[in-house]
């Protein structure tokens, strides 16, 4: 093994030869740059090899052949060997980003930079620490010199301006460094940070004083080097102004030693210190991420990400008195999944022509390049498989486990900020105009391509091995391997194939998952079951109306499925979260995939992102410091903690069912989602919120909030949900709109029947489950043909398509006779069961809202096939064709199993109440022959079927016989107002269709929850513009504030000392 | 609660008295109105003549299908409402098909006809059609509220959603009817019951001088024919539930006739004395009258 050493002097004596060589000689020089790189990332690979594999201890290094004090010690061990790797590795990836830049500017700025690298890891490796005060300032001379580099290139001064405010701060942390280095020196008599960790706690009296000041110099000068807020302007300069594959290595690498050099630090100051470095750490994370929420340009933008993520590693730093050996998992997943994102992005950033974050879009066509994005941004958020998954929710059932909720509501809701504009950003690029100047020739850039690549590898694998880490400390599965998951990646590599192929093979691994694992559910899971992989593979029959490759399609669409399929099979907190993570993931990714979704799916991702961190805060509380619990462990937990558990799940879940107050993203998302898409999404997903409920109540049951009965507001929320949706749907122009807010009301029902907490109540939930399924898919399938057809959703500009688009016509019929539940199709099943559900519920008021909802779906449903389908056909739309083959046949399909489900609604109701007898055993209906009996009534489907299918057809054969020389007469052979009509548009009343209803209960219908949303965001952009003021660009207001900072530090850490 | 052939004929028997009955019932009504507008009225056999005529008329044109059929779905929904409900307590005979389903089923079948017929008069194409289904479907969506929360009341006291039962739970004197055991739901649901009679003041839906007769503007011949019939027994079948919910049901055909028909005079003499709603109007006249009461019936049940 080489000793590790070498990665100094390697990059100390390539630095030397530079310099002999001639000027000229610049590709030989760039080449030993290169070579001297990859051999001190050899060096380290190495290192890290020999310790992952053998586990053996840290190495000493002494040099000059001495113990210390003596001579200066260094140490490597896994985490300074994997640290160096990272360091000189993203040295090594920009050195070849920078190629251009080098080879202008020759051996001079190549030395510099093997200076810059070497620094950063002797800052890991050293045990000195006035070795540690060398290096970094090795690293500030070189960092200074190198943000030079873009001047280059622009020339205007910018960078020149921020490299010298860089030097301005520098001297004043030096100067902290170096007093507290003297002073620690003075009352320890060691240099060595080992021996001054020993030596620190025996001192007594004055010295103990005096120690405790050197080393808060030290401190708060190391600290410094992070950037911490407020005490950072000079370093968003430099992220803002410099070459940024500079920026790379700044963000990835200076910021991974000097939280090295931090970590070293508190060895020798002890859990004393601890707080501070939290306090600081989190008051960065989240100010940093609030300041960037108006940032424009993307590389100031990301250099307040790194800020923050390096804020919340060292507030995980902070945290290693309750994290223990935990600790470098942690803190190890969040460095590296932010070091390899950041520096990825970067890289990313150097292809880019311009700073604006739409100027992106310019990724646009590039699928490669678009999915390192996406896997950057999803490991900076934390969502799975990424390694800052598996860190953040260790990190977060620590932290409950201990009770430090501000602590964990501070890092969620930073996380949430942080996903907030990154997510953002990610809909600038898939949405927004694309400039002129694309990244299509990406040849002469092949630098920056070939290391933004070597990160999305790097991010990847390390998924893989912190999945297999998490393996290991759990005795658990790698969750990267499960098979949904692999299917659904697979897609990635399948891109190329056609749509028509892919699609074939995704209904096939649906089917292929349900046959291989459908023994294993119980029949309530098995209706979830059936929905999502049989329902989605009826779905994904539409979608061979698609032609060419689709792009993107398929993974995101399998991701989603993958996370369903995973979510049924779900048995503990872990895999239940992972799950929801991945179905979040995937189904913003198919949302976004709409013409003007961008608004509406970044809502859809903000409120799912929360709503889901607040279930894993629900499950961090539950377990009280175990890594995970089985979910039937819910049943378990009492008060006081159990309410706030149920609370943080049920409003979790609650997000994604759209209830009242967390819906306003829902009807943009499900309304510009794609023709096959909306189904998945409103069909299909919605169910998963449902799911969680259930799993909730199932095991938690009835929970008493300070003399609250969370079900009875349920109960509420439920029915508010339900009117409140059936009210807005009634006043929609844009069908597919109208269809979302039905979906809002619908998901109200199935909560209000949850809540109700009895047989029926859960049987009317799973009913509707079933047949919200099956007509809301199928209407959103035939609206969204017939605006193929007639490219418009807007009802009002459509009518009398009914002789054109027969078949889609006839589905609308029959889905809106089930919305509205008039026998004898199987909507009636629903209204029966509620109605002998609630004559044994508790609550009796919230009845009220669920009457008054009912009756006005009557409302939104008419207009839906009036407008579109009877009244007066348009000129335009005379030539108008029947829906697509593929988009027609699923709605044929579910047509006929809502024809089924009506007659013999036993098929499936009949297993699901003998199971629910398990949970409510009292309520349950008798199923004698073709009657179904309840405690109340009874009902008969077959025999409703066939009395009204006789009277029906008896009356349409006699009206046949009366009226056999009926004479089918042209459109507008109608009169009124003693003319006759001729314009169908002035004609076709269908705009504005409940006027009335507007003008009685319109009041109902202010936009008040979008309202409080939207001024939620206003305030934290507002918050963020105005904080963003204090960052002036003049470096003597820099230096003041890291002064006032280390005032402020000081007073809050030290004067409340004795 | 089985069914066996002989209830056919039965049925039908039901059917025919009701049609008969509600034909002369809707013809008196209209004359008590006229004499209460100090007009002569129309004989009461003229609903018989309308009814040959329309049948009898030579000439017929159609819009499209669902037009054909908007009225075949409204007289379905009047002849299925009428059998599955029980007529005569305590008679086999007139039982109807009332075992197919229960209360709730009554309740929504009443919707059949309504959605049929508001899909039949859009196609048509006639905007007077569409205007008065808008107004039709806004107004019914809050006149049923209390009759819905009426409902819940009633059910909520005799603990069932079998009409039979709640008749047997009135029988016995004139003290057990709902109308005295639960005074706040009838006076709940007779509010409602003013709101779907089609009679001022929430007529709008069918408003003769601005929309001429609303949704059915365009229908004629049979078609119109098919929808006098409905008329003649849809309303009966809907005093029915609300004789049967609230007043004791009948035990005979002459008991019958009288509870029916003093029902049907209850709206009629309401729309003699009150000028018309608009529907926004009507909307918050529910809603602040008859609302609460049905609320309070929920509450004190």
């Amino acid at each position: 093994m080489v000793s590790a050493l070498h990665i100094i002097t390697a990059a100390l004596a390539a630095a030397f030869l530079l310099g002999l060589l001639k000027e000229q000689q610049r590709g030989l020089a760039y080449g030993i740059t290169l070579l001297t790189l990859a051999l001190m990332s050899w060096i380290s690979a190495g290192w890290l090899w020999t310790f992952a594999s053998t586990g053996t201890a840290a190495v000493e290094i002494f040099t000059a052949g001495t113990e210390p004090p003596f001579a200066i010690n260094l140490r490597i061990g896994l985490a300074e060997a994997a640290l160096t790797l990272l360091i000189n590795l993203v040295g090594l990836l920009s050195a070849l980003a920078l190629k251009d830049t080098l080879l202008a500017l020759g051996r001079r700025a190549m030395a510099v930079w093997l200076v810059a690298v070497m620094a950063l890891s002797g800052i890991v490796l050293t045990r000195d620490l006035f070795n540690l005060f060398v290096f970094f300032e090795l690293t500030v001379i070189a960092s200074a010199g190198l943000v030079l580099l873009s001047e280059h290139a622009k020339n205007d001064g910018q960078a020149l301006a921020a490299g010298f405010k860089y030097l301005i701060v520098s001297q004043f942390i030096s100067a902290f460094l170096l007093i507290g280095i003297i002073f620690a020196y003075h009352a320890t008599g060691t240099l060595n940070i080992d021996d001054m960790a020993a030596a620190a706690p025996l001192l007594g009296g004055g010295a103990a004083q005096a120690f405790a000041l050197a080393f808060f110099l030290i401190f708060i000068a190391v600290v410094a080097e992070l950037k911490p807020f407020p005490a950072n302007g000079w370093a968003l300069d430099i992220y803002e102004s410099a070459h940024p594959a500079f920026s790379a290595l700044f963000s990835a690498a200076t910021g991974a030693a000097a939280l090295f050099a931090v970590d070293k630090l508190l060895l020798i100051g002890g859990d004393a210190w601890l707080p501070m470095a939290t306090g600081i750490g989190i008051v960065t994370f989240v100010a940093a991420n609030l300041l960037a929420l108006p940032q424009t340009n993307d590389r100031r933008l990301l250099g307040y990400s790194s800020i923050a993520q390096t804020g919340l590693i060292l507030a995980v730093l902070g945290q290693r008195d309750i994290l223990g050996e935990h600790t470098l998992y942690i803190a190890g997943g969040l460095l590296l999944s932010h070091a390899i994102a950041k520096a990825g992005l970067y890289w990313l950033s150097g292809l880019i022509a311009e700073r604006g974050l739409e100027a992106w879009a310019a990724l646009r066509g590039q699928p490669l390049l678009i999915f390192a994005f996406v896997s950057f941004i999803s490991m900076l958020s934390g969502l799975p498989p990424f390694p800052g998954f598996y860190a953040k929710w260790e990190l977060i059932h620590l932290l409950a486990g201990e009770g430090r909720i501000v602590l964990l509501g501070l890092i969620l809701f930073g996380a949430l900020l942080e996903a907030g504009y990154l997510f953002r950003w990610f809909g600038y690029i898939m949405k927004r105009e694309a400039p002129t100047e694309v990244v299509d020739n990406v040849a002469h850039k092949f630098g920056a391509v070939f290391a933004t690549l070597a990160a999305l590898a790097a991010a990847w694998a390390l998924s893989l091995v912190w999945g297999e880490l998490a393996g290991l400390q759990f005795d658990r599965f790698n969750m990267l391997l499960a098979l949904p998951l692999l299917f659904a990646l697979a897609f990635l590599l399948l891109d190329w194939l056609p749509v028509w192929v892919k699609n074939s093979l995704a209904i096939a691994g649906l089917l292929a998952w349900f046959y291989l694992t459908y023994t294993e559910y119980d029949p309530l899971r098995m209706i979830f079951a059936v929905i999502f992989l049989i329902g989605g593979s009826l779905t994904l029959l539409a979608s061979y109306h698609e032609h060419g490759r689709r792009i993107g399609f398929y993974p995101s669409a399998m991701l989603m499925f993958a996370g369903l399929a995973m979510l049924i099979r779900a048995t503990d907190s872990f895999d239940f979260f992972v799950a929801w993570e991945l179905l979040t993931v995937g189904s913003y990714f198919l949302i976004l995939r709409g013409k003007h979704s961008e608004p509406h799916a970044l809502s859809y991702i903000l409120f799912s992102l929360g709503g889901a961190f607040l279930i894993l805060a629900g499950f961090a509380l539950a377990t009280q410091g175990a890594p995970y619990f089985d979910l039937a462990a819910l049943a378990d937990l009492v008060q006081p903690l159990a309410p706030w558990v149920f609370l943080l799940l049920a409003i979790g879940f609650m997000t994604k069912t759209a209830a009242i107050g967390l819906h306003i993203w829902l009807p943009g998302a499900h309304a510009e989602a794609e023709t096959d898409v909306s189904p998945m999404v409103s069909g299909i997903l919605l169910k998963a919120g449902l799911y969680g409920l259930i799993v909730l109540l199932l095991t938690m049951g009835r929970q008493d909030f300070y003399g609250v009965e969370l079900i009875n507001a349920m109960l509420w929320i439920g029915a508010l949900t339900a009117l409140i949706g059936n009210l807005l749907a009634i006043f929609q122009e844009d069908a597919k709109r109208l269809l979302a807010y039905s979906s809002i009301g619908q998901m109200g029902y199935a909560m209000f029947g949850l809540a109700l907490m009895n047989h029926l109540g859960w049987l009317m939930a799973l009913m509707f489950v079933i047949n919200h399924y099956v007509y809301k898919s199928m209407l959103f399938l035939s609206v969204g043909g017939v605006a193929k057809r007639t490219g418009t959703r807007q009802m009002y500009r459509m009518g009398g398509l009914i002789t054109l688009m027969p078949l889609s016509f006839i589905a609308t019929l029959i889905g809106i006779i089930a919305v509205s539940g008039v026998p004898p199709l199987s909507g009636f099943g629903g209204r029966w069961i509620f109605y002998n559900a609630i004559l044994t519920a508790e609550a009796r008021l919230p009845m009220i809202l669920i009457f008054l909802a009912g009756p006005i779906a009557f409302l939104y449903l008419f207009r839906l096939i009036y407008t579109i389908f009877l009244g007066q056909l348009k000129d335009e739309f005379r030539r108008v064709k029947e829906a697509p083959f593929w988009i027609v046949l699923p709605q044929m399909i579910y047509v006929a199993i809502l024809l089924v489900v009506a007659v013999v609604p036993g098929l499936v109701l009949r297993h699901v109440d003998a199971y629910l007898n398990h949970f409510f055993p009292n309520g349950g209906l008798i199923w004698e022959g073709t009657t179904i009996t309840s405690q109340f009534g009874y009902w008969n489907p077959v025999a409703i079927m066939i009395i009204v299918g006789v009277i029906f057809m008896t009356l349409f054969a006699w009206l046949l016989f009366v009226n056999r020389r009926a004479q089918k007469v042209k459109q507008f052979n109608i009169v009124f107002s003693a003319e006759r009509p001729f314009r169908p548009e002035t004609t076709h009343f269908a705009w504005n269709f409940f006027a009335p209803y507007r003008k009685a209960l319109g009041f109902l219908t202010l936009p008040l929850v979008t309202l409080f949303w939207s001024t939620m965001t206003d305030l934290l952009h507002t918050a963020g513009d105005l904080a963003r003021r204090f960052y002036t660009g003049n470096g003597q207001t820099y230096a003041f504030h890291l002064l006032a900072f280390v005032v402020i530090v000081y007073l809050f850490g030290m004067g409340v000392r004795p | 609660m089985s069914f066996d052939w002989m209830k056919i004929p039965y049925a039908l028997l039901t059917v025919f008295i009701v049609f008969n009955y509600g034909l002369l019932l809707g013809a008196f009504i209209q004359k008590i109105g006229a004499r209460a507008g100090r007009r002569y009225g129309i004989p009461v056999w003229q609903n018989y003549v309308d009814l040959i005529k329309n049948y009898g008329q030579r000439t017929s044109i159609t819009h499209g299908v669902m037009f054909y059929l908007g009225p075949v779905f409204r007289l379905t929904g009047g002849i299925g409402l009428l059998l599955f409900v029980p007529t005569i307590y305590g008679s086999y005979m007139f039982s109807n098909l009332s075992f197919a389903g229960d209360l709730i089923l009554a309740l929504y079948f009443v919707f059949f006809g309504t959605l049929g017929m508001a899909l039949g008069a859009g196609e048509s194409g006639h905007p007077h059609a569409a205007i008065g289904i808008t107004r039709g479907l806004s107004q019914v969506s809050v006149a049923e509220l209390p009759f819905a929360l009426a409902v819940f009341a009633v059910a909520l006291q005799y603990q069932t959603l079998s009409v039979t039962d709640i008749v047997a739970a009135q029988q016995g004197g004139v003290l057990n009817w709902t109308l005295f055991t639960n005074p706040l739901a009838v006076a709940a649901a007779m509010l409602a019951f003013l709101g779907s009679m089609m009679r001022p003041p929430f007529d709008v839906v069918i408003a003769p001088q601005e929309i001429p007769i609303g949704p059915p503007t365009e229908y004629h011949s049979a078609y119109l024919a098919l929808m006098q019939t409905n008329r003649a027994i849809f309303p009966v079948a809907k005093m029915v539930i609300y004789m049967n919910l609230f007043f004791g049901g009948a035990t005979s055909w002459p008991e019958f006739a009288v509870k029916v028909f003093l029902l049907y005079l209850f709206s009629a003499f309401v729309g003699v004395c009150f000028p018309r709603f608009r529907v926004e109007q009507s909307i918050r006249w529910f809603l602040i009258w008859a609302v609460p009461l049905g609320v309070q019936a929920i509450l004190w049940v």
